[in-house]
């Protein structure tokens, strides 16, 4: 064993507390970085990567099998780098006997889930291969959730097992059953899957590259095609949302993790001075001394980083779960090699590296002068404030205490920019929540306490966790205006709304508008808060317009818009823009007359009406729901004011990673604290040698944090402000919503007070142990031994 | 001088482990004397002056200064304690380098509540008397061994405690500077200060002390009052 080994092992065992801090440090910066990188790469372009992992299909083609044989189509190789099919298709009604959507849905006939494209995620259960046998499209679910139960289903009337359940990240079916089986079921059309070779990374590429490799087939053989990017348009809004914030917290996250390991890492080679001193006085050489210092500094490194590792990969996982599982991109998220390699190698080397930093300045000096400089301070620093403090109305401990952080400059900056930045979290996570609360409030005000389905005979709807219905659907007897006097008259029924969507033709525009028509107490429900320009409406010859269709469709508050129906035109005036609208389909919405003006004989059925319900004050949303049901049990009602799980899930991350960085940050007070303590162990002695008290020192070293608090809270505050008003627009730009300036005033005095004590209550949290256990220091001991 | 017992060790015993520092240690203080507490190294002396200040705690025996038995008092009333009891002189000083001479005198009455304004005047008094109120705006590092050492005695001297307790107090001094304390200790025992020193240094023992206690592996072996001499 060298000289070197013996002296560090020697040196981390006498340092219990130093080796201890070094090796929690580590650990918990290195945890934050595995859970910011991971977020950052999940939140990097996810569908790509996993649109890359499922070999996604640049385009699904679909051929009419009466024009072209499978033969032809497989033989069609242009620019094609790889292919699937000919699988044949058909449309089906799909009936379940159990909760789930219902109706019209794609079946494809597939060998096996695998292949060169498309590949399906067979989450549960086993792939269809014999007759009457199906495979349902659903993504996997939540690990907090539930999976669906197997059931049985009915697809054109035949009855299906369900055998399993898989994902298509890109759609290409609903339900899949074997080859044999859709020979049955005669297909109507040919699917081909293709990925093509060069530029894809436009739908017009795309598109381009679908003509060149359809080029030579008969002419009617192409019935349908769709490139991916419209898959990829869709999901990136859903996920759009989750970028910004990940990235935010990310990227605060691994500065946070970098500022600390460097502060406490330097700050024990500058503590150790005097050790080296003694090293080099006992013969040790230059080299022998960094040596020591590095080997000392990376056994606890090494050991909190392989456990940080390994903690970050368990505290992420349920957060990526929740993040991207939901939304089907689970196959290509997760902690991959690239951040356990750049953890396990990044990290010690940056301790390294910071500690070599000090240690070749200990390189440098002499035995005598490394001792001196490792007793204290250098005289001379901070004495004109310390003396200004003196001069002050405070208590005397307060005032020495918030004069010793301009003893040591250098540290005291790392330790404000520790403190800033997780205050700097944590308001940006309050800020978050406040904002998404506020969104939520505004729709659960808007979108009403209670939604109304009345069944048509054929399905029925589930709220989503509730118990699939008992009783097979029966269609309802009631008419629309029927169903509507039936819940305005059911007890506490405050206002009441009917809605009602239809894909109207606009002159102008390509494909047909979706309209929302509505009537009743629409207007008072609260969807006035949703607006994020111009104003509500003041007659049925105005509209408002969720923020998506604004721009899907290029409008602008003051167009006109002018609807055709059966030769009927009505024209509205766009004077207002929502941040979403009510439930189904988003749309331009108008007055119910408009409706009767465009198609005066059109006959509404219950069940293609969405009814909203909103209690007196006080009302029981339950006794509401139950006594609906009672009246009809054909008419489904449940209550809608839960709060929505992307909420839940924001909120859920932010204050996990506020919390975890705020741990980190008062660490790093922890750190400052010890090392301060330790080097003023003569004074603290002699100052409780002339009678300062036990709570006199812990309320000097308290005050010395506070103030480094203050400081990084005075300093995070607006930070995080900052991060909140330019973050949270980007989020909803990339979620392609708009959001109303009210949901972004959130900021007021009693909330940045909180905020401002929120800096000096993490230095104060980090600065209470090392402040009672230096209210503890045996004076005798430390006056004799210094 | 008034017969009142300052200090009164009975049966005082401090172990380290294995090690006896004090072993029975019984002595008697009283007011306006000046006891000098002597030995070779490793004696005890350095021990047992920490055991009367109630900077350590004794492994057995009691311990009554003024009346107060320090081993009935827990940490917060035995710092309130050393406040208002106690006022210690150490052999290196042991004053804060980042506060002015003044600030340093002043701060054992300010940690007893006393304002600054009030705290510093008492401190300059005190300077004023010990010859070296012209530096008081000085910083420990720029003072020289002597003048800090005045320092020191200054603030022990800042809440008029009943008893100064002087560890090694000339230990780290030239002679010059250390005659100059001598006789300062000397001044302040003839206005009536009780005080105690711990010493291997004979000169101050004889020319500052009244009685000499000897120590030797922990316990008392002799004691003689002296005749100080000039």
């Amino acid at each position: 064993m060298t000289a070197v080994w013996r002296a560090a092992r020697a040196a981390v065992r006498r340092r219990k507390l130093q080796t201890f801090v070094i090796g929690l440090v580590v650990l918990m910066s290195t945890a934050t970085i595995v859970v910011a990188l991971a977020l950052l790469d999940a939140s990097s372009a996810p569908f790509d990567r996993a649109f890359a992992a499922h070999r996604g299909p640049h385009a699904i083609a679909l051929f009419d099998p009466a024009v072209v044989t499978g033969e032809q189509l497989a033989a069609q190789k242009t620019g094609v780098s790889a292919s699937a099919g000919p699988f044949g298709q058909v449309t089906l009604d799909l009936d379940r006997n159990g909760p789930g959507p219902e109706g019209p849905v794609t079946v494809v006939g597939r060998a096996d889930p695998g292949g060169p494209v498309d590949k399906l995620d067979l989450w549960r259960g086993r792939w269809a291969t014999g007759p009457g046998e199906v495979v349902l499209n659903q993504p996997p679910p939540a690990e907090t959730r539930g999976v669906p139960r197997t059931v049985d289903v009915t697809l054109g009337g035949k009855p299906f097992t369900v055998v399993g359940y898989a994902f298509s990240l890109s759609g290409s079916a609903d339900a899949w059953v074997s080859p044999d089986q859709m020979a049955a079921l005669h297909p109507t059309a040919t699917q081909m899957l293709f990925r093509f070779k060069g530029d894809t990374s436009t739908g017009a590429a795309v598109e381009a590259r679908l003509a060149a490799v359809t080029a030579g087939l008969p002419a009617g053989a192409l019935l349908a095609a769709q490139p991916y990017t419209v898959v990829k348009k869709q999901a990136s809004a859903d996920i759009g949302a989750y970028i910004p914030l990940l990235a935010t917290f990310g990227v605060l996250g691994l500065i946070v993790a970098v500022v600390i390991v460097g502060n406490v890492v330097s700050g024990a080679v500058v503590a150790g001075f005097r050790h080296i001193g003694v090293l080099k006085a006992l013969g040790f050489t230059p080299r022998q001394v960094v040596a020591v210092y590095l080997t000392m500094v990376s056994v606890p490194a090494v050991v909190g980083c392989v456990v940080g590792a390994v903690t970050g990969f368990f505290a992420v996982r349920p957060l990526l779960a929740e993040g991207f599982d939901d939304l089907g991109l689970g196959g290509g998220i997760g902690v991959r090699p690239w951040i356990w390699a750049v953890v396990l190698v990044g990290m010690p080397t940056l301790v390294a590296v910071t500690a070599f930093v000090p240690a070749v300045r200990a390189h440098r000096l002499s035995a005598a002068e490394a001792i001196s400089a490792g007793s204290a301070p250098r005289a001379g620093r901070g004495l004109r404030v310390q003396r200004r403090l003196g001069g002050l109305r405070l208590p005397r401990p307060v005032s020495l205490g918030l004069g010793l952080p301009f003893a040591r400059p250098g540290r005291s900056l790392f330790t404000v920019i520790a403190v800033l930045l997780g205050v700097t979290t944590v308001t940006f996570a309050t800020g978050l929540a406040a904002t998404l609360d506020r969104m939520s409030t505004i729709r659960d005000a808007a979108n009403g306490q209670i939604e109304v389905h009345p069944s048509d005979g054929k399905s029925r709807m589930v709220a989503e966790g509730g118990k699939p219905p008992t009783a097979p659907p029966t269609a309802t007897t009631k008419t629309d205006a029927q169903v509507e006097e039936l819940l305005r008259g059911l007890p506490d029924a405050a206002r009441v709304a009917a809605i009602y969507g239809l894909p109207v033709p606009a002159v102008g525009q390509t494909q047909p508008l979706t309209v929302v028509f509505v009537r009743g107490d629409f207007a008072a429900m609260g969807y006035q808060r949703e607006l994020t320009a111009g104003r509500w409406t003041r007659g049925a010859d105005e509209t408002v317009v969720a923020s998506d269709v604004m721009r899907e469709r290029g409008l602008k508050v003051g167009d006109r818009i002018t609807l055709e129906l059966d030769g009927r035109r009505a024209v509205l005036t766009v004077v207002g823009e929502l941040m979403d609208g009510p439930q189904g389909p988003e749309g331009i919405l108008a007055d119910w007359s408009v409706l009767t003006a465009l198609a005066p004989d059109r006959v509404v059925h219950p069940w293609e009406v969405f009814y909203q319900v909103q209690l007196r004050t006080g009302g029981d949303v339950a006794a509401y729901v139950a006594a609906v049901q009672a009246a009809d049990p054909s008419i489904d009602a449940f209550d809608t004011s839960q709060v929505s799980d992307f909420v839940v899930t924001v909120v859920g991350f932010s204050s996990v990673l506020a919390l975890l960085l705020s741990t980190v940050a008062a660490l790093g007070v922890f750190n400052t604290v010890v090392l301060n303590v330790r080097e003023r162990r003569r004074d603290l002695g002699m100052l409780k040698s002339i009678g300062m008290t036990p709570r006199q020192v812990v309320t000097m070293v308290l005050a010395s944090m506070a103030l480094v608090g203050a400081i990084g809270g005075a300093l995070g505050i607006p930070l995080g402000m900052l991060a909140h008003r330019y973050v949270i627009p980007a989020a909803a730009e990339s979620a392609r919503v708009a959001i109303p300036q009210s949901v972004m005033d959130i900021w007021y005095a009693p909330t940045l007070a909180v905020l401002a004590l929120a800096g000096v209550a993490i230095a104060l949290l980090g600065a209470l142990v090392p402040a009672r256990g230096a209210a503890r220091l045996p004076i005798a001991e430390v006056l004799h031994n210094e | 001088m008034t017969n009142d017992v300052v200090v009164r060790l009975d049966g005082v015993r401090k172990e380290y482990g294995d090690t006896v520092a004090l072993d029975g240690v019984t002595l008697e203080v009283r007011t306006g004397e000046a006891v000098a507490v002597m030995g070779p190294s490793g004696c005890g002396k350095s021990t047992l002056l920490n055991m009367i200040a109630g900077l350590d705690r004794p492994t057995g025996g009691t311990i009554r200064i003024h009346g107060d038995d320090l081993g009935r008092l827990d940490e917060t009333r035995l710092a309130l304690f050393r406040r208002h009891k106690i006022g210690m002189i150490f052999q290196f000083f042991n004053l804060l380098d980042d506060l002015p001479a003044l600030d340093n005198v002043a701060l054992a009455a300010q940690l007893a509540g006393t304002r600054t304004g009030p705290a510093r005047r008492r401190a300059l008094e005190l300077l004023d008397e010990l010859g070296i109120a012209d530096r008081r705006n000085a910083y420990p590092a720029t003072l020289s061994g002597g003048e800090r050492q005045r320092v020191a005695v200054a603030r022990a001297l800042m809440n008029r405690p009943a008893l100064l307790l002087a560890d090694e107090p000339t230990g780290a001094l030239d002679s010059r500077a250390g005659e100059q304390v001598m006789d300062l200790l000397l001044d302040l025992n003839q206005i009536g200060q009780t005080l105690l020193i711990v010493t291997h240094d004979e000169r101050l023992a004889t020319r500052c002390a009244s009685r000499v206690v000897e120590l030797a592996d922990g316990r008392v072996v002799r004691e003689r009052s002296l005749e100080r001499t000039p």
